[in-house]
């Protein structure tokens, strides 16, 4: 093993790459036709969207009762899926925005991806509690609307909360990254290859012309938006955490959920962005921009939050046992051994037990191995939300209303078109924008920064 | 390009003899005050001297994992300081002198150890498996061999690279500190349970341990913060401390404020929506008489004065508000620990008079003491760490 020299900045970029180098790399993507791999990926996820939006259409016309929601478990695989994209969404801003505050220089090379990652998951999570209320075409009475009816949404109700939290979320990330891709917006039109290209970039780099003036309100704006995210990143699970936890139900009401659901949405989130940044480092022979130390740090931030996730189990557990509180102890029994403990121990041992590994050095830089575990993350916290919701409310107080929740076909397909949502949004996102910012990049190439030798 | 040719200016000097001075007068007025409240009313001065354990036990114990934190992170910006923050943790060893009066009063304190009253008690005799004194003084004695074990490796590595200036011992640190940090958060949890949490044995709370070590991280930069500023003025430590130090430890110092609201505020809201009142009478206990204007003063103390007060950027520079601050969080710490525990003791109302001014006054005047002693006559920065010259020349 080469011992590393502690007194030298580590490079973040492999290979001393020179910053021309970076900028033709990045634009590349975008000035060249797809091969045909990129349609072949294109038509699986469009399949998989198309499965969806069949699923939405029978729920439509036929109404919810096409999905497994019954008497107890009111909410199924809607809530579900909605608390797994939204936890998909956290990782993006944790890179881009908390990382940037706190000043890691090996986020550049992913941040911008991620980003986006994060304004995909929160529109797909979008349409999940818009379906699960049964009427879509009236979504717009989640928002406090004045009418004659005065009707008006509770606004004590955490359910509510989540409209405001989510939408100014998305709002903030999109801000955030479209200000983080205007000096990008710059070069590229610069090296537009066609007149309707040069147009389109032009307007969007809002006049962009690299001036000292620009770069420093640029940099100005870019430090507020990652502090206005920070916070707000963190109320968006948060608040999803109060959905569950205000109420009474075991399994559900414990204080620890906001931190809890928290670190679950960043270890998620993370798992999710490392699977894909591996393929596209490969593709677009970003290796140098994206290397194996860089997933490395990521995979170390998997573990820890893994242990952070693997310490919310361990603590319900024992305060449940602790409290002395029966149905409390129950809930947390029955989760364990109860006619769902099989979505439970998936849950632990993908969570909890398989990102181990992860302790050793070899597996965090080995990418089959590193990706593996991610999808073994992913999966898991896709069951964590399913243990969650399904379990406390199929046996709840009332033992003569229990009843087992099985997902339908219709459940599935909209799961299944979820996911093809979301990567069709990423392919897409692949050919028309650089995944990778070019300013932030080349700021930190070897040789980019200031020397402070002389002060 | 080459930074060797940059020597690191630096030299030992004495401690300010004020230091001394200070902690010392602090420590016997404290000392006077707790050895005649003791007298005076026992129960009492036991619950001060829990009040202030838990709060020895932030700065030793948060200092440990600051220092854990920077090894693991790979920060640089922290390192020319990080030999303030391991005196700090020594503090570690001293607890066991604020252990043994808690001790000695536990029947006074904490109800689940009269074993009648928890035979009579469904609810306590369930939960007897873990509160038994048995199992209480096992886990005392296994958390402070956890703290000392750790805290004695990694400064031992620590110090051993000033002579020899190897950097496999960062190395050695980096993996040290990572095993250290489960253990870190699984100890702390079980301690905040045991020693605060258990004072009122029917109540639980899944967030308690994130609540303790949410105040726990900010005593320990607080203290840090705090000498280091006041250290870097009157020029001992190392050349080259500017206001981009003082700027990381002020936002670090902000963001851990906002931690804690963050925490206390979820642990409130989902206990008061919920309704439960096997929760909701730990909350009540806390509204109880004059005991709502303490819970009122909390908010304003602990989230409220510092989060204004570290908000602008050159707030977070300036040294005086730093230091000022520093004091303050400290002293919001110990407000916090008097308001979790002092509930138990004075039902009706807040108890306040000599003793709650004496005790806090033992506790800064054992850590400055504590402080002093281990670093004086030593080198206040890391001269050999290979970290220590990319730190001097951190900049934002």
């Amino acid at each position: 093993m080469s011992s590393v020299d502690y007194s030298q900045e580590p490079s973040v970029l492999e290979g001393k790459p020179p910053l021309r180098k970076i900028e033709d790399d990045i634009i590349k993507p975008l000035n060249t036709k797809p091969d045909k791999k990129y349609y072949i990926a294109l038509a699986f996820t469009l399949t998989l969207a198309f499965i969806g939006a069949i699923g939405l259409g029978y729920s439509f016309y036929y109404g919810t009762g096409m999905w497994g929601n019954n008497n107890p478990v009111g909410w199924g695989l809607p809530i579900v899926n909605f608390v797994f994209w939204v936890g998909i969404g956290h990782a993006g801003t944790l890179i881009s925005a908390i990382l940037f505050l706190f000043r890691q220089k090996w986020r550049t090379g992913i941040a911008r991806f991620a980003e986006g990652m994060t304004i995909f998951a929160v529109l797909t999570a979008g349409i999940f509690p818009v379906i699960h209320t049964g009427r879509p075409w009236i979504a717009h009475y989640l928002l406090p609307l004045p009418n004659q009816h005065s009707l008006w949404v509770n606004f004590t109700s955490p359910l509510l909360w989540d409209v405001f939290a989510v939408s100014t979320y998305l709002t903030v990330s999109a801000i955030f990254w479209y200000v983080g891709l205007i000096p990008d917006f710059g070069a590229l039109r610069e090296k537009a290859t066609t007149k309707v290209k040069k147009i389109i970039y032009s307007v969007f780099s809002l006049g962009w012309r690299n001036s000292n003036r620009h770069w420093q309100h640029y940099e100005m704006v870019y430090l507020i938006l990652a502090g206005f995210a920070t916070p707000l990143v963190l109320s968006v699970h948060t608040i999803v955490s109060f959905d569950f936890a205000v109420s009474i139900l075991p399994g559900w009401h414990t204080t620890i959920f906001p931190p809890y659901f928290v670190a679950g949405a960043v270890f998620s989130g993370f798992a999710m962005v490392q699977n894909v940044l591996i393929f596209i480092r490969k593709i677009f022979n970003y290796e140098y921009i994206i290397p194996i130390d860089t997933l490395e740090r990521m995979n170390k931030i998997i573990l820890l939050t893994s242990m952070m996730v693997g310490y919310a189990y361990s603590m319900e557990f024992f305060i449940a046992w602790y409290s002395g509180v029966q149905p409390e102890q129950f809930a947390f029994i029955n989760r364990a051994f109860g006619p769902y403990a099989w979505a439970y121990w998936i849950m632990v041992s993908c969570n909890v037990i398989f990102p181990q590994l992860f302790w050793i050095k070899k597996i965090r830089r080995s990418v089959p191995y590193m990706f593996a575990i991610a999808v073994f993350v992913n999966v898991g916290m896709w069951f964590e939300r399913f243990v969650i919701t399904v379990t406390s409310l199929s046996r709840d107080y009332l033992p003569s209303s229990w009843a087992y929740y099985t997902p339908t076909l219709t459940d599935m397909a909209i799961l299944l078109g979820s996911f093809g949502l979301f990567f069709t949004f990423l392919l897409l996102f692949t050919k028309g924008l650089p995944v990778v910012s070019i300013a932030e990049v080349k700021a930190v190439a070897d040789g980019a920064q200031p020397s402070h030798k002389d002060h | 390009m080459n930074s060797t040719e940059h020597r690191i200016e630096y030299e030992r000097k004495e401690l300010p003899a004020g230091l001394f001075k200070i902690g010392l007068v602090f420590f016997i007025i404290g000392l006077i005050v707790a050895v005649v409240g003791y007298f005076v009313d026992p129960t009492r001065s036991a619950f001060n001297n829990l009040i202030i354990l838990m709060f020895l036990i932030s700065v030793g114990l948060g200092s440990l994992f600051l220092v854990a934190l920077e090894y693991i992170g790979g920060a640089v910006w922290s390192t020319p300081f990080r030999r303030i923050t391991e005196f700090f943790a020594a503090v570690l060893f001293i607890l066991p002198f604020f252990i043994i009066p808690v001790y000695f009063n536990i029947h006074d304190m904490f109800h689940w150890t009269h074993v009648e009253e928890v035979l009579k008690d469904k609810i306590l005799s369930g939960k007897s498996a873990y509160l038994n004194e048995g199992f209480f003084t096992i886990r005392i004695v296994l958390f402070f061999a956890i703290w000392i074990f750790f805290y004695l490796i990694l400064t031992r590595n620590s110090k051993k690279q000033d002579t020899t200036l190897d950097q496999s011992l960062t190395k050695k640190n980096i993996k040290i500190s990572a095993i250290f940090m489960p253990f870190f958060g699984i100890t702390l949890t079980l301690a905040s349970i045991d020693w605060i949490m258990s004072l009122e044995p029917h109540w639980f709370s899944t967030i308690f341990g994130i609540y303790y070590f949410s105040g726990t991280i900010l005593t320990a930069l607080a203290v840090t913060t705090f000498m280091v500023v006041y250290l870097n003025e009157k020029g001992l430590l190392v050349k080259g401390l500017k206001r981009d130090h003082y700027y990381s430890l002020g936002a670090l110092l902000f963001a851990f404020i906002n931690f804690w609201a963050y925490i206390a505020f979820s642990q409130f809201l989902l206990i008061y929506y919920a309704n439960l009142p096997e929760e909701t009478y730990w909350f009540i206990a806390r509204t109880e008489g004059s005991w709502v204007f303490v819970t009122i003063l909390l908010g304003v103390v602990h989230f409220l004065v510092p989060y204004i007060g570290l908000l602008s950027q050159p707030s977070k520079m300036n040294p005086k508000r730093l230091k000022f601050m520093a004091v303050w969080i400290l002293c919001a710490h110990l407000l916090d620990m008097y308001w979790l525990i002092m509930p138990t003791f004075s039902k009706d109302g807040a108890a306040f008079g000599w003793m709650e001014l004496g005790y806090p006054l033992l506790a800064f005047g054992t850590i400055i003491l504590v402080f002093y002693y281990f670093a004086k006559n030593k080198d206040l920065i890391p001269v050999g760490d290979p970290k220590l010259k990319r730190g001097i020349d951190f900049r934002l």
